[in-house]
């Protein structure tokens, strides 16, 4: 299949500025003094709306699921969710945030990085080197505060 | 090891997952609009167990809470469906790093509504952010020269 650079940087902007929205909802709910009461509710009512997004590309794309998508896409709800769930308790069990955000993110980012190379024989460049090592910086840098 | 440490070890293992199997979805040529609809699907399942089996509560909340909610939800699938279709032209080592990046939004979102601070560790490390977009765009680019095509 085709890969261009101009439709992967379209698309991961995209994702970036619509990924980087998502969380912040939270951050509204928390302002108005309501995150401690309904923080599952809300996690419901927030995939919820996604639930309804989906359905309605989904039904617009007239596709059907296969069956190896289907136990794909379970699995990667439930590790979706199990991130999540994991995280809030690590830091409701004491850990402080600036420990646990730069570790879940910053690992996860060397993991996965790891395995598009090793597992999947990815090349990246210099440039790409570079870019992930002060990606990784960055992230470790906001999650330190 | 404390349990705080195995929840956030966890957590780690969990999302480091869920970037591979971005990955594996795109090898096994699965389509972005059905993986995102069965990952929205399941994770609504999984959360609607929790609220109902958990800690009492219920769905009823106030107005407001659904309102910040769905909006919000919607935009964190948008997210999914674009980087799963992006996946295709492009490297999960890379790819996850660009949509990891985005935690800077919430970040700049925060210092201009509400006015938090920002410190010189913050505002260099939102600085590096475009830079490293821009390179791991410079890298695609020169990729697609070293092919010769813009195709590989």
């Amino acid at each position: 299949m085709t890969r261009d650079a101009n439709v992967w940087l379209r698309l991961m902007l995209i994702a970036f500025v619509a990924n980087g929205i998502g969380p912040f909802g939270l951050k509204i709910l928390s302002e108005r003094g309501l995150a401690s009461q309904y923080q599952a509710q809300y996690l419901l009512y927030w995939y919820l709306g996604g639930f309804m997004f989906a359905m309605a590309a989904l039904w617009r794309s007239g596709l059907r699921p296969y069956r190896r998508e289907v136990g794909l896409g379970a699995l990667m709800g439930g590790c979706s969710l199990l991130g999540q769930s994991f995280t809030g308790l690590a830091l409701s069990h004491g850990m402080p945030g600036h420990v646990v955000f730069p570790i879940t993110t910053g690992g996860s980012l060397f993991l996965v990085a790891a395995a598009g190379l090793l597992l999947f024989k990815e090349k990246v460049g210099a440039y790409g080197m570079a870019g992930m090592i002060l990606g990784i910086a960055a992230l470790v840098g906001l999650s330190l505060g | 090891m404390a349990t705080g440490q195995i929840y956030m070890l966890l957590g780690l293992l969990s999302f480091s997952m869920l970037g591979v199997l971005h990955k594996v979805a795109d090898v096994q040529h699965s389509r972005p609009t059905t993986i995102n609809g069965l990952l929205a699907s399941s994770s609504l399942l999984f959360v609607f167990a929790f609220v109902m089996l958990g800690p009492p509560g219920g769905l009823a909340v106030p107005g407001s809470v659904a309102g910040v909610a769905i909006p919000f939800g919607v935009s964190a699938s948008i997210a999914i469906l674009a980087f799963q279709a992006g996946v295709k032209h492009g490297n999960i080592a890379t790819s996850w790093l660009a949509i990891n990046l985005s935690a800077g939004i919430p970040t700049v979102a925060s210092i201009l509504i509400y006015d938090e601070p920002v410190g010189t560790g913050k505002a260099l490390a939102l600085a590096l952010i475009p830079i490293s977009m821009f390179l791991l765009w410079k890298d695609k680019k020169a990729q697609e020269s070293a092919s010769g095509t813009g195709a590989s």
